[in-house]
Parts: structure tokens; C-alpha cells; sequence
């Protein structure tokens, strides 16, 4: 349970983390919050040989409003959520215990892109807008349905990082419903559900349940996974039920 | 450098040894305790400039330049904190591995003056377990020092 041995960088400023990645390329891990990519390296699921440390980068800090960058935590935003749809509100309190959301970052949790967290499947059913950069292609947007390809899989290049995430503006009449169920509070979700009710259009999004979010459309089959924690037949029949909550907590029928 | 418990440290280290390891083995501070070293089990939560986080999902190099509190930086001139007071009035642990993370868990709480009662404190200490005492113990000894402030 000890990570293999690694070089550190520590950066100071956007444009020399931006050279390590660079420089490094497949050799290189971004080391954000670390409350995922720590645990992969203690076991050594992860052995990169060189980590840039985003922690003193001045220009991944902070937001205006409803565009966060990267290094923001989660328990910042949980602190002061204003100005962001307020489905984000609801859904901080499961993301990870407060000891880890006083570490975690929104932009670490995106490039990490497990399944079953909450932010890429925020981000998908938001309709958000990652920004990503690198030396080789400069500044580019991708929005969040086209950003994770897979588990643990995202269109972010070796020499890239995300710098930010931006959310369109939230309408007065927009209702909403957040659901997952976890063994212990905190914990990775079994499986989760999501909605946004505006202007009459609905959007569902269920996730934990199978290899990416899955925004789901009238009459789709959930995709499920089985794995120790739960079978594929379980996280189905539970996604689905979920579905049905949230929905309901926007105040529509399923 | 890094402040532990008050005091400044200035020391040469790899890399990869974890914030966790760091402050046992290279300080000796082994109130910090070791369960699971991946961010489940919550022994080994200390503060980092006053926020609870888990030593061992952090690379000591990632504490340069901030202050970090352990168990043993609780107690004052030999004295007990009141909440190490109320875990020994409640017989809050047993055998007393998760004691540590689940005082600074809990202190963190008390300096962030989050608001507790007895419907949402079990969900907060959720990351930390405890495998002896059934949490009731903690419970109410989080909750009695919590009432008297």
C-alpha cells in the first residue's frame, strides 16, 4: 500500500505545468485533490513516473459564477454554491465523505471519470462545458457528452488538462431531482439517478450503474454492470426506481 | 517546511511517502493511525490548516508550506481537549484505533461550528469507522461537547 517511486513537480503558474505535461507526456500524472489518484498509486493500480502537482497553480483556483476552474473543491463549492444550478447543492453532500470533499476538486473528479462519481454525470446532464489545454492544441471546449468515452476514459490528452468547467445559467422555473443509493453515506454510489424539468424538457441521467453516465432517453434500456459490490440486475432494477424518485421530486409522473 | 502541532519542520523527503507516514515514522507521531491507506476507513484523518482530510490520500511534499494538527496536538500542557474529556467520560472507543481519526473528524466539526444534532451527525461521521463501539458512545460525546459551547 506504499506508491511506486515518482518525480514531483510542483508548478507555479498555468504555463509551466503546461510545459511538464509537455515535456512528459505519457509519463505524467496531473495530481489535483488526489483523493483518487492517491489510492490507485497506493495500490499500484497507478504508477506514473512523473506527477505534476497542481496545488500552487494560481490561475486553476477560484470561479466567476456558474464557470468553476478546475481546483476548485468540492467542499468550496459546497460551502457557497451560488450562482450554480442548485441540483449541484443537493448532490455535494454524497460526493465522498467531508474529509474528502475538503480535498477534491471538480476538475479532478472529471479527468478521473470513474462512473459511478457524481460530477461527470452533473456535468452530462447540465449540458456543462469543459475547458481543456495543452502546448500542442492550444485552448479547446468540449462539452461534457462528448468529454467521457468509458470508465475511467475521457477524450483529455496525455500532455492536457482540464482548467475548467463551465455550466449554462440555471432558468428561474427549473426543477430538478438528485438520488443514489450507497452502502454507507459517502461512499461510491450503487447506482444513481438525476433530472432537470425546464421549460417541459426533461433530461435523465442515471449513473453508478453502468461504464459511463448514461443520459437516458424515453423507452432506453438502462445500462447495467455487475461487479463485487453489485450485480448488473440489482444496479437496473435500482437505477430504475431511482429514476422514478427523481423525477418525481421534480414534480413530474414517470 | 511544515508546521506539525506548532512546531516547524524543514526536512528532505521522498516524493511518494505519505503525509500518514511521514508523521510516524519520520516524527514519530504515531497517534496518527494506519487502517486501510486508501481514504476508507478514517484512522489516519488529521487537519490540514484547520480542515479534517486523510493523511493517507496526501503526499507529505503536498503539505509544504501548511500546518497540520494530530491527536497529539489536541491535548494542552499534558490537560485533555473537552472532546478527548467526553470520549473518556462515554467510554467513546475500546480499543481505540479509530479514536484519533474520529477526534479530529469530530474537532473539525466543532472549529467549522457546522451545525450537528442527532439526525446528521451519523451521516458526517460516516468517514470513519469504528469496528468496537456501535458509534452510540461517540455520538453522544460529540453531541455533549457540541451542546456546551
Amino acid at each position: 500500500m506504499k506508491a511506486a517511486p515518482f518525480a514531483y513537480h510542483r508548478p507555479r503558474s498555468l504555463e509551466e505545468a503546461l510545459d511538464l505535461m509537455a515535456e512528459h507526456g505519457d509519463d505524467a500524472k496531473a495530481l489535483a485533490g488526489g483523493q483518487s489518484l492517491v489510492p490507485l498509486m497506493a495500490m499500484r493500480l497507478a504508477q506514473p513516473a512523473v506527477i505534476v502537482d497542481l496545488g500552487e497553480v494560481p490561475e486553476l483556483r477560484g470561479r466567476e459564477g456558474p464557470s468553476v476552474r478546475a481546483m476548485v473543491t468540492n467542499a468550496a463549492l459546497e460551502r457557497d454554491p451560488s450562482g450554480l444550478p442548485p441540483i449541484i447543492a443537493d448532490a455535494l453532500p454524497h460526493l465522498g465523505h467531508f474529509q474528502i470533499r475538503n480535498r477534491g476538486t471538480i476538475g479532478g473528479s472529471l479527468a478521473h471519470a470513474d462512473p459511478a462519481a457524481e460530477w461527470p454525470a452533473l456535468a452530462l446532464l447540465l449540458e456543462a462545458t469543459l475547458t481543456l489545454r495543452s502546448r500542442a492544441r492550444g485552448e479547446r471546449r468540449v462539452p461534457a457528452s462528448a468529454f467521457m468515452t468509458g470508465p475511467l476514459t475521457t477524450v483529455l490528452g496525455a500532455d492536457e488538462l482540464v482548467t475548467g468547467v463551465s455550466f449554462p445559467k440555471w432558468p428561474a422555473d427549473g426543477r430538478w431531482g438528485f438520488a443514489e443509493v450507497a452502502r454507507r453515506p459517502g461512499d461510491f454510489a450503487l447506482a444513481g439517478a438525476a433530472c432537470t424539468v425546464i421549460g417541459g424538457h426533461r433530461r435523465v441521467v442515471v449513473f453508478a450503474a453502468g461504464p459511463r453516465p448514461q443520459l437516458l432517453g424515453h423507452g432506453d434500456e438502462i445500462e447495467a454492470g455487475g461487479d463485487l459490490h453489485a450485480g448488473a440486475g440489482y444496479r437496473r432494477t435500482v437505477a430504475g426506481r431511482l429514476v422514478e424518485r427523481v423525477l418525481a421530486q421534480a414534480g413530474e409522473v414517470a | 517546511m511544515i508546521t506539525v502541532n506548532g512546531r516547524e519542520h524543514a526536512v528532505d523527503i521522498d516524493p511518494r511517502v505519505t503525509l500518514a507516514d511521514f508523521l510516524r515514522d519520520r516524527l514519530g507521531l504515531t497517534g496518527t493511525h494506519l487502517g486501510c491507506e486508501h481514504g476508507v476507513c478514517g484512522a489516519c484523518t488529521v487537519l490540514l490548516d484547520g480542515d479534517a482530510v486523510r493523511s493517507c490520500l496526501l503526499f507529505a511534499v503536498q503539505a509544504d508550506g501548511h500546518a497540520v494538527t494530530t491527536v497529539e496536538g489536541l491535548a494542552t500542557a499534558g490537560e485533555r481537549s473537552p472532546l478527548q474529556a467526553a470520549f473518556e467520560r462515554h467510554r467513546a472507543f475500546q480499543c481505540g484505533f479509530c479514536t484519533p481519526g474520529f477526534l479530529l473528524s469530530a474537532q473539525a466539526l466543532l472549529d467549522r461550528g457546522v451545525p450537528l444534532d442527532r439526525e446528521n451527525l451519523p451521516g458526517l461521521l460516516a468517514g470513519n469507522l469504528c469496528r468496537c463501539t456501535g458509534y452510540e458512545p461517540i455520538l453522544e460525546a460529540v453531541l455533549e461537547v457540541y451542546g456546551r459551547r
